[in-house]
């Protein structure tokens, strides 16, 4: 384990605009040298938007950027010394794997020699021995992924910046080259900062998430506090909380508060300005929702309608009346017209105030 | 074509015979085409090809080169080689080098890119002829810019833009730009606008990035539109009699074959020089084509991934 090269990198006020649209407005961010930082949005959150900002691919409209308590927000990108690992690879066509792996060191006029040595060094840290002579074109997708990485990584940057590097990928290369990305981070020390769409590679990867909405930091913090305190109904729903129903607040005391959904009354726990009388939405992920036999107390009563095998148990889709649907996790084999008995624990059925926007 | 056959044959033992090739109806709409090609280029070219050996009165006594015995044996038809060569290289070189950093800028959408696309496109749709009429009131020695040269100072007594080589290049340039920039306005926003951004954060300055990135990428381009720019200034006619000096400095290769042929009535000569030209031409194109060799020319293809 190396001690990382960056100490802090700073992102203070960040606002970008395109034409009418504000992609970024009043982003901050504070990272520590070392760790691993995931921007999280659907398309068009400003994540990448974002990031170019850092890399100095686009001029923010105003805030600061600082590495190291320095003011790099003007410093063309050339000359911040930063890696980058795009969606796309963007790796250069025309020259050999070992010539794109150089490519970063030979502009810096690093001697031949040198350069050889560690274009060989980064190529065997992503496991890319021997294809060194050859073009991008004769790779696969998830090779030219690691060459990019090598590329990226070769110049020792201070600071990583990945966006969606794995979305081009398919599903088993992808969680390989997650691992391989986080045992890089680790490896080498880096600080990267990580843009994505997908919560499952960002719970996974990160030391910190910041979710995105609108160009705008909707929750930033651990995976595990975003996972289990998701301060909105958006970052919820972001982080899979499928089942979602639109409540009338009952009683609400402390943090406990009882709802009706659909003329089912339920009990759960308040997020947020949820008072008696309002509307408001619960949710719980399909995983929390328990299913058990037919008629087990203080239970929801429902009737399987769809039940699907997804490897490590079911998925089921249970009616309970009213045209309210539940999803739920399960590992037992429960089959379609199943009477079963649904049991919300209320510490985990969350229920946030509607959303005015 | 041979890719999917190829892979037919693998999967073959599940099927019980090979199967015959049919010929396809829809082959037959080519049929015009071809026609076309045979009656107006095939036959014209084997019929001047067989013309060109069969010399015509005083180049009768040296057998069947006899006509081009001719043509090479006289300084001045020779000299014609050179006044086109002169001319085609540098109306090719100039337009490409001011074409390339234009069609990169105009690769993707900015202000006015569209306005500024379709005004260097303009020329294609003049002819040689328009052009060299325009060239003759808007360059002549009375013309706007003689006056406004006489006016600023900056020359004394008017400059000589016609009937001379200049005019001829002038004409070139015009003529031959908008083909070239079209071209290289294609391979241009085929590059993808990643890469750019990969070098830059790699650390390539402006400079590193064009000789390193850009212009390699834009090589096969570059290429294509040199052979095509040289072919067309290379048979130059109108504007080398318009606004240039066929009698001197201009006399250029297509001049001297339709002076063989409809001066001189020598057919057989006018087609040995139209041969030449061609060949010329042929050694031009390859030469330009073969800018592209290295490691590159196999990857053109996956330029836009």
């Amino acid at each position: 384990m190396t001690t990382a090269k960056l100490k802090s990198l700073r992102v203070r006020e960040l606002t970008k605009s395109f034409a009418d649209t504000a992609a970024v407005v009043g982003f901050d961010l504070e990272v520590v040298g070392g760790e691993f930082i995931s921007l999280l949005g659907p398309s068009g959150c400003g994540k990448t938007t974002t990031l170019n900002c850092v890399a100095g691919l686009l001029d923010p409209d105003t805030g600061a950027i600082e590495i190291d308590g320095r003011d790099i927000t003007r410093l063309p990108p050339e000359r911040r010394g930063f890696g980058m690992v795009f969606q796309s690879y963007a790796l250069f066509p025309h020259l050999t794997i070992a010539r794109n792996v150089a490519f970063g060191l030979e502009v810096r006029r690093v001697p031949r020699a040198e350069i050889e040595a560690r274009v060989a060094r980064a190529l065997d840290l992503v496991q890319l021995r021997g294809v060194g002579e050859r073009y991008p074109a004769q790779l696969s997708g998830g090779q030219q992924q690691r060459v990019a990485l090598a590329r990226a990584i070769v110049t020792e940057p201070a600071l990583i910046l990945m966006d969606e590097p794995l979305s081009n990928l398919d599903a088993k290369l992808r969680l390989e080259m997650r691992l391989e990305i986080r045992r890089l981070h680790q490896a080498l020390g880096l600080t990267t900062l990580y843009v994505t769409h997908d919560q499952e590679e960002a719970l996974s990867l990160s030391d910190r998430v910041v979710l995105m909405r609108d160009g705008v930091i909707e929750q930033s913090g651990t995976p595990e506090e975003l996972y289990s305190q998701p301060r909105s109904l958006y970052v919820a729903s972001f982080l899979g909380y499928r089942n979602l129903m639109p409540v009338e607040v009952g009683e609400v005391s402390g943090e406990s508060v009882s709802v009706v959904a659909n003329g089912l009354p339920l009990t759960g726990s308040r997020r947020g300005a949820v008072a008696a009388g309002t509307p408001a939405v619960a949710t719980i992920r399909p995983k929390d929702v328990q299913v058990l036999g037919p008629g087990s107390p203080g239970c929801i009563a429902a009737q399987v309608e769809l039940a699907e095998f997804v490897g490590d148990g079911f998925e089921l889709s249970a009616d309970a009346g009213h045209g309210q649907r539940f999803i739920a996790r399960t590992l037992d084999r429960w089959s379609v017209g199943d009477a079963v008995a649904l049991r919300l624990p209320p510490e985990r059925l969350l229920v946030y105030p509607s959303e005015a926007r | 074509m041979t890719a999917p056959l190829a892979r037919d044959k693998a999967v073959a033992p599940s099927r019980p015979a090979p199967r015959r090739r049919r010929l396809d109806g829809t082959l037959l709409l080519v049929a015009p085409a071809v026609l076309l090609v045979l009656a107006l280029f095939v036959y014209p070219f084997v019929y001047g090809l067989a013309l060109s050996f069969q010399p015509y009165g005083d180049n009768e006594a040296n057998g069947p080169l006899g006509s081009y015995i001719a043509f090479f044996g006289d300084a001045r038809e020779r000299l014609s080689i050179w006044n086109t060569v002169r001319l085609a290289i540098p109306a090719t070189a100039i337009d490409v080098a001011l074409a390339l950093p234009l069609a990169y800028r105009l690769r993707r959408p900015i202000p006015g890119q569209r306005t500024l696309t379709a005004l260097f496109v303009i020329p294609m749709t003049l002819g040689t002829v328009l052009i060299a009429e325009g060239m003759l009131q808007f360059l002549g020695p009375a013309g706007w810019v003689n006056k406004a040269l006489l006016a600023i100072g900056i020359v004394h007594e008017p400059v000589r833009f016609l009937h001379n080589y200049l005019g001829t290049l002038i004409s070139l340039l015009i003529s031959d730009f908008p083909a070239v920039f079209l071209l290289l306005l294609g391979y241009a926003s085929g590059i993808d606008p990643a890469l750019d951004r990969a070098a830059r954060v790699l650390g390539a300055s402006w400079i590193q990035r064009t000789v390193r990135v850009t212009l390699p990428m834009m090589l096969p381009g570059i290429a294509v539109a040199t052979a095509l720019s040289l072919v067309a200034t290379f048979s130059v006619f109108p504007s080398a009699v318009l606004v240039g000096n066929p009698a001197g400095e201009t006399r250029v290769i297509a001049f001297a074959a339709w002076q063989a042929a409809y001066e001189h009535f020598d057919y057989s000569e006018g087609s040995a020089i139209a041969i030449v030209m061609g060949a010329i031409e042929l050694a031009l194109v390859f030469a330009a084509l073969s800018l592209r060799v290295g490691g590159y020319r196999r990857l053109t293809a996956e330029a836009g991934r």
